[in-house]
């Protein structure tokens, strides 16, 4: 069974990350590299057991483009997300016994380091992927 | 173990291009080897190591060989052309193994009819021995898209019906250049994260270095291959230095030099010393020189930037892409002054070579840094911080714009 384990971030969240000026929850260099060494060994730990598919960061919200049908022709809105609404900020793809299995290994993103406030809004979810099956006979 | 390892991806090209040279079918030749090799990784660290290892996997990849044409030929029996007996991919007795079969096989797998991302796939398989599980996790993909990935493209390389040979004198530039940007893909693929999940990636940046010494061990008389050797090892020897403690990105000017590898130095400049008066210049040769010039610099105030500026009027004339044009812009504002560097980027912007590219304005930022103009400067960084799509390189370029306010 596959699962997609989802996190979430705003852009202030990443303007944070990034030690933008004015940032509210401005990330020391210590905090950026633990964060940074956190997701190495979580990573390798799923490519060791052999629970990882795959996974990827994304980047700021604000290199979004989002493309929808105006009158019939398809029209692109750049950066179409508020400040702090939150948007996916990077997956990983597992597959694993099942959802219970795929749930804690989520839960050990709670693990994470990160400035508090961060911290106690994060969160992670866990949703199974769409794969046929043949129906039993 | 490693031992065994280490043997099989060495053979492993040139099994292939013994098998397939005498058999053809490159798309089945393919899977033989493959299965060949799994055969050595299981009975070899029980039954020891075969006297002539290079044979034992020919012979299993035949046999292998042959019972895949068997299922091939049940499964589309109306398109196969050729029956083969058995008694034909029985082994000769002569050492079977040539160094110029794994050379055609990387003609092979960087034919120009594959797009980039097959060429490189299959030539980190097929020529590096990789498993595409190997593979997969270096571009961070899943094994089921790199299987199909690989598949199409022997697939492709058999259909076209790519003749197993080395391309012609008149097609060699051509199709060595298709090579070796193959190879510095890979180097820079490998080169470009060094944390994060991207941890494996630094294999692809030693497997492109093992391949290119192949590959000059084979043709030791194109300056071009040395020269991107040379650029390999001049520009890795410093990783190290590349990142302080915390993970922080540190630029040429501040590394601390003492932590480059100094074996990988001095290979690299012998490299150049060696390949550079041989001319025809190309582009690898040329960068290898820059990068041998800031190697032979023992601070980076001492850079011989009058030479690095002369190679890079030189590399303009053969390869005037917009990062060379930008490198070129700081080697002028190193001679001749930042006034002279910005004019340069201006002129650059004017002919709309670039467009929101952060390392245009990171350059920029640098060059008005440097000329004083504090806060266009720190605009500037700002601007590249947000263009940049990279947290640890916002990161830098942040710290740049936050430093300059406290001067």
């Amino acid at each position: 069974m596959k699962y997609i384990i989802l996190t979430y971030a705003s852009q202030a969240d990443f303007d944070d990350m990034a030690g933008a000026p004015g940032a509210e929850h401005s990330w020391a260099p210590e905090d950026f590299a633990a964060m940074g060494a956190f997701m190495e060994s979580f990573t390798a730990d799923l490519a060791a057991s052999g629970e990882l598919v795959e996974t990827r960061g994304l980047a700021a919200p604000a290199h979004t483009r989002r493309v929808r049908l105006q009158q019939g022709v398809p029209v692109v809105t750049d950066g179409p997300y508020a400040e702090t609404q939150e948007v996916l900020a990077g997956y990983w793809v597992v597959e694993c016994d099942g959802i219970d299995r795929a749930t804690e290994i989520a839960a050990r993103l709670s693990g994470c380091p990160a400035p508090e406030p961060v911290r106690a809004r994060a969160y992670a979810d866990v949703r199974p992927l769409d794969e046929f099956q043949e129906p039993a006979a | 173990m490693d031992r065994i390892e280490d043997l099989l991806r060495e053979l492993s090209p040139r099994v292939l291009g013994a098998v397939v040279r005498r058999y053809g079918h490159f798309d089945l030749s393919e899977d033989a080897v493959q299965e060949a090799m799994f055969a050595a990784v299981r009975q070899w660290p029980v039954e020891g190591v075969p006297l002539d290892p290079g044979a034992w996997l020919i012979t299993v990849a035949a046999r292998r060989l042959a019972d895949l044409f068997r299922s091939d030929q049940a499964r589309r029996r109306r398109e196969m052309e050729v029956t083969l007996r058995e008694e034909r991919l029985a082994p000769t007795a002569d050492s079977p193994l040539s160094g110029d079969d794994s050379l055609v096989l990387l003609f092979l797998c960087c034919h120009p009819l594959l797009p980039v991302a097959s060429q490189i796939a299959l030539t980190l398989r097929a020529v590096g021995g990789l498993t595409t599980a190997q593979v997969a996790r270096a571009f961070l993909t899943s094994e089921q898209t790199m299987t199909r990935r690989i598949t199409r493209a022997k697939q492709a390389v058999s259909d076209a019906g790519a003749a197993f040979q080395m391309p012609s004198a008149s097609e060699l530039p051509d199709r060595l250049a298709a090579v070796l940007h193959v190879l510095y893909l890979i180097f820079n693929e490998g080169y470009a994260t060094t944390s994060g999940p991207g941890l494996h990636r630094i294999e692809l940046t030693i497997e492109s270095i093992r391949l290119t010494r192949l590959l000059r061990r084979q043709l030791p008389d194109e300056p071009e291959v040395g020269g991107l050797l040379a650029l390999m090892l001049l520009t890795d020897a410093r990783r190290p230095a590349r990142t302080d403690a915390a993970g922080r990105i540190v630029l040429l000017e501040d590394q601390d030099r003492s932590l480059w590898d100094a074996d990988a130095v001095a290979e690299g400049l012998a490299l150049v010393e060696e390949v550079l008066p041989r001319g025809p210049v190309g582009p690898y040769q040329l960068q290898a020189a820059i990068a041998a010039v800031h190697a032979e610099a023992p601070s980076a105030e001492t850079t011989d930037w009058p030479q690095i500026q002369a190679l890079y009027d030189l590399l303009l004339r053969v390869s005037d892409t917009p990062v060379v044009r930008l490198n070129h812009a700081v080697a002028v504002a190193m001679t001749r002054g930042p006034r002279a560097g910005l004019q340069l980027l201006d002129r650059l912007k004017a002919e709309g070579k670039i467009r929101d590219d952060h390392r245009f304005h990171a350059v920029r930022a640098q060059l008005l840094e440097r000329a004083g103009r504090t806060e266009e400067a720190r605009a500037e960084y700002l601007r590249a911080a947000r263009d940049a799509t990279s947290l640890p390189l916002q990161r830098y370029l942040n710290e740049r714009a936050v430093g300059l306010t406290d001067k």
